[in-house]
């Protein structure tokens, strides 16, 4: 894929070109916004919105890292949603287990490989690591999903949002240790993770 | 454990110190358990985040050209004829509306200025002021739809006898009566041999009222064809 080349059919209007970028980056745009807003619904809207928006101002794009402005436009949108539910909170929609009660996270796209106890394991996993994001600061959320969930560099994450370097950096250090405090209350549940880790550390 | 050490902690896990800063901050770790134990917190911290599963996006989030709102690429001549047809259907309605109100405008006078009396006064001068016949003549050779509305309108006053309205029209000076006496006064004057053949003509003729219809609906046909041709292509 020849991303400038796309890049400039789309600033002279050429949707087809647009849509091949959008095919391609819409996996990272949509887990963006999933570890943002942490509902997959309104994620799907947000990335939705976010395409649309940058189709719409493609032309003001004057080069430098595609991904960052793109993120920063999913941010943008992400952020509009979270304006949005302040004026008119809702209550989000579980899917139900056979037994009538909630499931606390949802399943329907878990690798279909997956044995029961890995799927358990990742689900459990999945809503610890979220649950402990949506706990942490907007600016530090969105700085810890783009380096570390996006592995965007920190010159990409400082364009995409538009602070400094050094601000970047900070954000970055204070979010990951807020998260390792909080995700030390879901020892248990993440042995087999904390396990793993242990051969990391080492290193 | 300051702010600072944590930033740089966190930007060595990312690779991202200088050579001189990595050896520096190695040389502090072999000598402070707590910065290891920072660091190893915060390595642990970016392996879960980095195990987090990717979810695969429910949808393609592919563009339509309805959701940019992308009109399909026009004809160079379109613009033109939507002018012609604009234009020429102002045109028509400007026609069609002179027609319509020239005629009410020329009897307003005569409406609710008085009762029987001033109407009858009306009738008697009413030859003398419209009748001039050299141009009545001229007058009806050139229009000869004129004519024929006024030979149209003839058969009227025979439906109302006028000797009886308008005795009873001098007896009432109201409103009413004195449009009934105007009817009548119109009818007399017509029936007077020689109405003025301009009286119920249009005031502007009905050839361009035709012309300006004809241009405005093929223009309009023209413009649906071409943007029909446009989709078609862009599809």
């Amino acid at each position: 894929m020849n991303e400038q080349a796309l890049i400039t059919d789309a600033q002279q209007g050429n949707l087809d070109a647009f849509n091949t970028l959008v095919l391609h980056y819409q996996g990272g745009v949509f887990n963006t916004a999933l570890r943002i807003l942490g509902d997959e619904d309104q994620a799907a809207d947000a990335s939705q919105e976010a395409f649309i928006s940058a189709f719409k101002s493609i032309s003001s794009f004057r080069g430098g890292s595609f991904k960052a402005w793109l993120m920063r436009t999913v941010t943008n949108a992400c952020y509009d949603e979270l304006r949005r539910q302040k004026r008119r909170p809702t209550t989000p929609l579980e899917p139900d287990t056979d037994d009538g009660e909630e499931m606390d996270s949802p399943r329907w796209l878990a690798d279909p490989n997956m044995t029961p106890e890995q799927k358990n394991e990742a689900d459990e996993l999945e809503h610890a690591i979220q649950h402990c994001l949506n706990n942490l600061p907007l600016e530090f959320k969105t700085v810890v999903v783009m380096a570390d969930l996006q592995g965007m560099d920190y010159a990409e994450v400082a364009t995409a949002m538009r602070v400094p370097l050094g601000t970047i950096k900070s954000r970055l250090a204070r979010a990951r240790l807020r998260l390792r405090e909080c995700l030390q209350g879901f020892t248990e549940l993440l042995r087999a993770s904390y396990r793993l880790e242990g051969g990391h550390a080492a290193q | 454990m300051n702010q600072r050490d944590l930033e740089i902690l966190s930007s060595y896990l990312d690779g991202q110190l200088t050579p001189s800063d990595s050896a520096r901050l190695e040389a502090r770790l072999k000598s402070d358990p707590e910065l290891v134990s920072v660091l190893d917190d915060l390595r642990a911290a970016r392996t879960l985040l980095r195990k987090l599963p990717q979810r695969r996006a429910p949808r393609n989030f592919t563009l339509t050209r309805k959701m940019v709102g992308l009109n399909p690429p026009l004809p160079r001549a379109y613009p033109a004829f939507r002018f012609v047809t604009t234009i020429a259907t102002l045109l028509f309605f400007f026609t069609f509306g002179v027609n319509t109100l020239a005629p009410q405008f020329a009897q307003a006078p005569a409406f609710g200025i008085g009762g029987g009396n001033e109407a009858e006064s009306f009738v008697a001068q009413a030859p003398a002021a419209t009748e001039p016949p050299a141009i009545a003549e001229s007058a009806a050779t050139e229009a000869p739809a004129t004519e024929a509305t006024a030979s149209d309108l003839l058969p009227l006053p025979t439906a109302m006898p006028p000797s009886e309205d308008s005795a009873r029209v001098l007896g009432t000076p109201t409103t009413k009566a004195g449009a009934a006496g105007n009817a009548d006064d119109s009818n007399q004057s017509l029936a007077g041999s020689d109405a003025s053949p301009q009286e119920g003509a249009p005031f502007i003729p009905s050839v361009w009222q035709i012309l300006f219809a004809v241009i405005a609906i093929a223009g309009a046909v023209f413009m649906a064809l071409m943007r029909r041709s446009s989709i078609n292509r862009w599809k």
